[in-house]
């Protein structure tokens, strides 16, 4: 068994950081360089689409359910996604158990964000009768172990869930909604794939996804969420302050590193065709 | 809330050759993975595949009570967390636990209180938390079933293993290990629970309806198809051991 212990002692912190400061990692990566990435799709057969993704040590499982309900008055004509995170006690002796605490709201709102925010869902595509039914999804992600960087991991598997996803197709007839027999896939409903990156930061040295000892002692995080071209949203976390320079540099490298990632992973061989 | 699809069930339980619908005899079980150890961060852990049932379980202790006056000075406490996630079953559960997690969660403490020694860990806690991610009939028995191997694989000293199933009644016939569609339609449902040390019944709900002489057919199968998981159960614990032994034996580790 590992131990986890919320405080990291001096001689242990001080090793990591004269590692970070050669560009040296404990566990052998450079300053750039992601864990392994395992992503297993559609495994849950009572969800409309699901994903078990590991990043390193750190293990994911999202399940994707519909409703269909009415639209937000604003917006008659589009379908409405949520995202939910629980950080199960099970995944590691820091989380216990409740409501819902700060870390797990931030996971599902930087991960809600980077989706809603890049012309992801296609939410036009959601209705099935403009003022009346619009499918309401819930993407909710399970932590079943922590061992750093869950916004990342979270993030890939929330998008591989949409992508792996299958949901009985709607159509109007006369006052109520009937199923046509068909399904909406992955395909139809995601367009753009926005990845969020995760960077921490321990004195001036930045690094891409922080493992569970770094991720304990370092100042702060700042997760960038990146479309192919554009930058779509950005959350400091921590107590740690950004130059202006760093900033800058960062959403460059995100962009540069998101792009990468998104070709390595090729989410979309994850999509889901049913008949 | 609407959905597209209705859950319905069938009004046949059998199909024409006799079978049932996933084609298993009366007395056949559904196909059982288990794994034991399989989160690092938990002192004992383990994963249980029944049928369409996907479940993981942690067991974390001996450690300080939470909140602290359930500690008892004599004694340490145990205390099951089971849970389902919300797309773990056909309509989306709620994300807080309900009534019928929280009784599940009591009734899996009392079946496996009976095989642990509590009173060597007087003010500590044990807790083991049961996540189903996917649900398919049975749930209480697989949980059970899965959260006495994850205790097995803490190391904490245990009087036996523990081993549940279901039997029950659809079609007027009596079958073993009942599927969600055979749960929901058929006529009657009893889960129990063995303690291997003394081979007593530790767990024990029933609904439906039956006759006094029922009972005992219920009872003969259940244990046989008992006696069943438990070698799968014993077989899992060893193959971790097996599988670590291989490894330094193989020489694959750098000196």
């Amino acid at each position: 068994m590992m131990s986890i212990r919320r405080v990291i002692s001096k001689i242990e912190r001080n090793y990591i950081i004269n590692n970070l400061k050669n560009e040296e990692r404990i566990d052998g990566r450079g300053l750039w360089d992601y864990r392994e990435w395992k992503i297993k799709h559609n495994l849950v057969a009572s969800a409309e689409g699901s994903a078990d993704v590991c990043l390193g040590d750190t293990r994911v499982i999202t399940g994707l359910k519909y409703e269909v309900g009415e639209p937000f008055p604003d917006i008659p004509d589009e379908g409405v996604c949520t995202v939910m995170a629980e950080l199960l006690p099970l995944a590691s002796p820091l989380f216990e158990r409740g409501p819902p605490d700060e870390q797990s709201i931030e996971l599902a709102r930087v991960v809600d964000r980077g989706i809603r925010h890049a012309d992801c869902i296609q939410t036009k595509k959601l209705c099935i009768k403009e003022n009346e039914a619009v499918y309401i999804l819930f993407v909710d992600i399970y932590v079943i172990n922590y061992s750093g960087n869950l916004i990342d991991a979270g993030g890939i598997s929330a998008l591989t869930t949409l992508i792996s996803s299958h949901i009985p197709e709607g159509k109007w007839v006369d006052d109520h909604v009937e199923w046509t027999g068909g399904y909406i896939t992955g395909e139809t409903i995601v367009k753009e794939l926005p990845i969020v990156l995760t960077f921490g930061k321990i004195g001036d040295i930045i690094f891409i996804d922080p493992s569970l000892p770094e991720e304990l002692i370092c100042d702060g995080k700042i997760s960038i969420s990146v479309t192919k071209d554009k930058v779509t949203s950005i959350q400091k976390s921590g107590a740690a302050t950004f130059s202006i320079d760093d900033i800058q540099m960062l959403n460059k490298k995100a962009m540069e590193l998101g792009n990468l990632l998104r070709d390595n992973l090729n989410l979309w061989q994850y999509k889901v065709n049913i008949e | 809330m609407t959905l597209l699809i209705k859950d319905e069930y069938p009004e046949k339980l059998f199909r024409e050759d006799g079978k049932r619908l996933d084609g298993r005899d009366l007395k056949e079980l559904r196909p059982i993975k288990l794994e034991v150890g399989i989160l690092n961060n938990a002192d004992g852990s383990a994963y249980l595949e029944w049928g369409n049932n996907k479940i993981f379980a942690a067991v974390y202790g001996p450690r300080e009570v939470h909140p602290h006056h359930l500690a008892k000075p004599d004694k340490g406490i145990l205390r099951v967390f089971y849970r389902m996630a919300t797309f773990s079953v056909f309509e989306r559960k709620r994300p807080a636990p309900g009534r019928r997690e929280k009784e599940i969660s009591m009734i899996i403490t009392d079946c496996l209180e009976p095989v642990l020694f509590l009173e060597l860990y007087p003010g500590t806690s044990f807790e083991v938390f049961i996540d189903v991610i996917e649900a398919d009939g049975g749930t209480r028995c697989a949980s059970t079933t899965v959260a006495a191997l994850a205790l097995a694989d803490a190391g904490i000293p245990m009087k036996s293993l523990v081993t549940s199933v279901a039997v029950g009644k659809i079609d007027g016939k009596i079958v073993v290990d009942l599927s969600g569609i055979e749960d929901k339609a058929g006529e009657a449902d009893l889960p129990c629970a063995i303690t291997w040390f003394n081979e007593e019944i530790s767990l024990l709900q029933f609904d439906g309806d039956m006759d006094l002489n029922e009972l005992d057919t219920f009872l003969k199968l259940a244990k046989d198809a008992l006696k069943e998981i438990y070698e799968m159960q014993l077989n899992a614990l060893k193959s971790k051991y097996i599988t670590i032994q291989e490894k330094y034996n193989g020489g694959q580790v750098k000196q």
